[in-house]
């Protein structure tokens, strides 16, 4: 079952147009991924789903419930119950650790916000971190603030945005760990969609339920991790083995 | 490479002459006042309850001052620099005029525009008149100072915070507390500008603490206790300042807040119009309203007083330019000195005490200064310097040169080393990367501080009106002298014609950055 859905999504920047009549289902409890070369408008998605950009033209449907329609915003990204992981993570820098995950929390009139923090913290292994500011913080240990901020909202959809673009490859690795990790969590995991861009076909390829390929704002061929590997478009062909 | 420029013997020249022609003059009158003919408790002792009331009065004008110029400057920064507003590239430099138009100027329209419409001038020549219109002059400062703020800051971080909250929530609790150190840079220069003003007051015949030490020296010559009120005036702003630094050195999270990303632009939707009309009702009332009321005023006997308006400021204008050009390009100068090792990466000692020999002399008001540079070069040994224009220049020298300082050392840290230190591994020598990487990447920015500098030493009154040798004919003083005795019209001729004339000169020399500057944003880039 589709969770989000857009239909024939039209998007540009100025003159410059980014996404062309796309449409795309994503399925419920999986974890997509967003594959292809830089501007071809898979951040651009996300975005959309988010509701951080309106489309020129086109439809949004997450849950059932249109979010996005004709150049207009339905629901405000805050009621979408979803995260976003940022390419740069937007940790507040004037917020502590604590302060970053607790703030959604708080705005949201929470009860047990302490506990829920700490709890987070600890599934992390973030605890002795609590008062520190981001910049006090590794590349991984930020990281991973990221997504728990992200999470302790409890969203159905997570969005990330090539989250481990920056970081060297054992961190990568052991935060591809984390991720998968998060979807079997009887903490987070239940039901969580994740959707997740990146331009790197390993990533893709080790972490996807499902791969959409995407080249100039147009979706080339969409699949689970064996249809994508034997397919027959000479776009995806080259991406997956360049 | 740093450290090779500090110690180079150029440098230690510039260095050395600012100590000596404005840092010993000003150090010299305050420890003669405080110590010299008696001791410094009998000394202290000029200073009575009465010194402390004023200054408690002056201290509360300026902070409402500061509290307002702060809270509509982050109205208008953030329409100007967050939202789609329409003419907002136009609002953006418009807004700007009355920082630069001398703050007399507008007192003198105000008081015109009372006495036009009301027939009776109580009402602003009091301290809500002082309020208000340094307010209107201090605002597009804060708006500059916010605006910037507020465009630096990584649109991700605001993006965060809709995935999670609302509108409100984002702008109260993000975005401010984000710029935070924005709103106190904003709040503390306008406070210490307010509190050394000393024109507006003194037009409007309002009793501050600069009027008080002006009328201590120039009218009762009880020049001990004018400095002893000098110098607990320049303590206070001295402390503000270093407080302000400290707590911007503090801010934990300052590293990571620089580093905007794109800025994220609001769509104003329907509340379009309405932000529309602010910024335009704004503009009349800080620029338009005044002008129109002092065209009015002077015409209003015929064209005879502004004929004779002409004739009597004609003389001044070739001085004026010429000192305001001599003092731009002075400062101009200082502050390159001062701000290129932040671009070299080595913060040296004689590097950083410049830096705050130029804050500590910035803060000082304007009539403190003049005081001091007077007793100082009032001497038949440097009467070479006091009977002529090089005193004013030292004057706009000690006022501005922290200006540029700032402006250029900004530009500068956007640069990044790399660019010199790749050149210097192709042996290129530290004066020819100077000339051939620096200055030509740093050229809007000079060019801005000179701007900036030019104009604020056309109006410049406060150092000037202590300065100026007699026979000397300088804009600004010849309106100030004729202001007490002279008709309304004839002064209001003379305050349209010196607006006229900074309009035109700020007109001039936006074209001019305009045009040379305009390839600039793909070099910085």
């Amino acid at each position: 079952m589709s969770i989000i859905k857009l239909n024939n999504i039209t998007h540009s920047y100025g003159d410059k147009p980014v996404l062309q009549e796309l449409t795309l289902n994503i399925e419920d409890n999986q974890l997509s991924c967003l594959l292809g070369g830089s501007g071809c408008g898979k951040t651009t998605i996300l975005r959309l789903i988010a509701g951080l950009e309106i489309p020129t033209n086109g439809q949004i449907i997450i849950q059932d419930k249109i979010v996005t329609d004709k150049q207009k915003i339905i629901i405000p990204p805050y009621k979408r119950n979803l995260g976003y992981i940022f390419q740069d993570l937007a940790l507040w820098p004037h917020f502590t650790v604590y302060k970053n995950i607790a703030f959604g929390l708080r705005e949201r009139k929470e009860k047990n916000v302490k506990y829920t923090v700490f709890k987070m913290l600890e599934f992390f292994g973030l605890q002795d971190h609590a008062d520190k500011y981001p910049h006090q913080l590794s590349g991984g240990q930020q990281q991973l603030v990221a997504i728990s901020r992200a999470l302790v909202l409890k969203p159905r959809i997570l969005l990330m945005d090539e989250p481990l673009a920056n970081l060297d490859v054992k961190l990568k690795r052991k935060l591809l760990e984390h991720i998968k990790n998060l979807k079997q969590s009887r903490e987070f995991g239940i039901n969580l969609t994740i959707v997740y861009v990146t331009h790197d076909h390993k990533e893709a390829l080790t972490l996807a339920d499902t791969i959409v390929v995407l080249n100039e704002g147009k979706i080339e061929e969409t699949g689970n991790i064996e249809q994508i590997k034997k397919s027959k478009n000479e776009y995806v062909q080259y991406f997956i083995e360049k | 490479m740093g450290r090779k420029l500090i110690e180079h013997p150029f440098y230690a020249i510039i260095f050395g002459s600012f100590v000596f022609f404005i840092v010993i003059p000003v150090a010299y009158t305050l420890g003669t006042a405080l110590f010299a003919d008696s001791s410094l408790t009998d000394n202290l002792q000029l200073l009575n309850k009465d010194t402390f009331l004023l200054l408690a009065k002056s201290c509360i004008i300026a902070f409402s001052i500061a509290l307002l110029s702060t809270l509509f400057g982050t109205a208008l920064g953030f329409l100007l620099y967050k939202t789609q507003v329409p003419f907002r590239s136009f609002f953006k430099i418009a807004l700007l005029i009355p920082l630069f138009i001398s703050p007399y100027i507008l007192a003198v329209a105000w008081k015109d525009f009372f006495f036009l419409l009301f027939n009776n001038t109580d009402f602003i020549s009091s301290y809500i008149g002082v309020i208000l219109v340094l307010t209107s002059i201090f605002t597009p400062l804060s708006m500059l100072i916010v605006g910037s703020a507020l465009a630096n800051i990584n649109a991700q971080l605001e993006e965060t915070g809709f995935v999670i909250t609302d509108f409100r929530s984002v702008i109260f609790k993000i975005m401010l507390p984000l710029i935070k150190p924005a709103l106190i840079t904003s709040f503390v220069l306008v406070f210490i500008f307010s509190i050394s003003e000393f024109s507006v007051p003194a037009f409007f015949g309002v009793k501050v603490f600069t009027t008080e030490i002006f009328t201590q020296f120039s009218a009762f010559y009880n020049h001990s206790l004018a400095i002893l009120q000098s110098a607990l005036l320049i303590l206070l702003c001295v402390l503000l300042l270093l407080s302000e630094r400290k707590y911007i050195a503090d801010a934990p999270f300052l590293s990571v807040s620089g580093k905007g990303k794109s800025t994220k632009f609001y769509n104003l939707e329907n509340k379009k119009w309405i932000s529309l009309f602010f910024l335009a009702g704004w503009f009349f009332i800080s620029v338009i309203l005044p002008f129109i009321v002092l065209i009015v005023q002077s015409f209003q006997d015929g064209i005879a007083k502004f004929v004779q308006a002409f004739e009597l400021l004609k003389p001044t204008f070739g001085n004026s330019l010429g000192l305001a050009l001599a003092g731009a390009l002075i400062t101009v100068f200082i502050g390159f000195t001062v701000a290129y090792p932040t671009w070299s990466g080595v913060e040296t000692k004689s590097g950083k005490s410049f830096d705050w020999l130029l804050l500590v002399v910035f803060a000082i008001p304007s009539t403190i200064l003049g005081i001091s540079l007077i007793k100082f070069y009032n001497h038949p040994i440097l009467d070479f310097i006091y009977s002529g224009y090089a005193i004013i220049l030292i004057g706009y020298t000690a006022k501005f040169s922290f200006i540029s300082a700032k402006l250029i050392g900004n530009a500068i840290m956007q640069i990044p080393n790399s660019l010199d230190e790749a050149a210097q591994i192709e042996g290129i020598a530290l004066s020819k990367r100077i000339q051939k990487i620096l200055i030509p990447l740093i050229m809007p920015a000079l060019f801005a501080a000179f701007v900036i500098n030019f104009i604020f030493c056309l109006g410049e009154l406060g150092i000037t009106i202590m300065l100026y040798p007699p026979g000397t004919e300088i804009m600004p003083i010849k309106v100030f002298t004729i202001m007490a005795n002279a008709p309304q019209s004839l002064t209001s001729s003379m305050t349209l014609i010196v607006f006229s004339v900074t309009l035109l000169i700020i007109a001039c020399l936006y074209f001019i950055g305009k045009t040379f500057f305009k390839d600039y944003s793909n070099v910085n880039n």
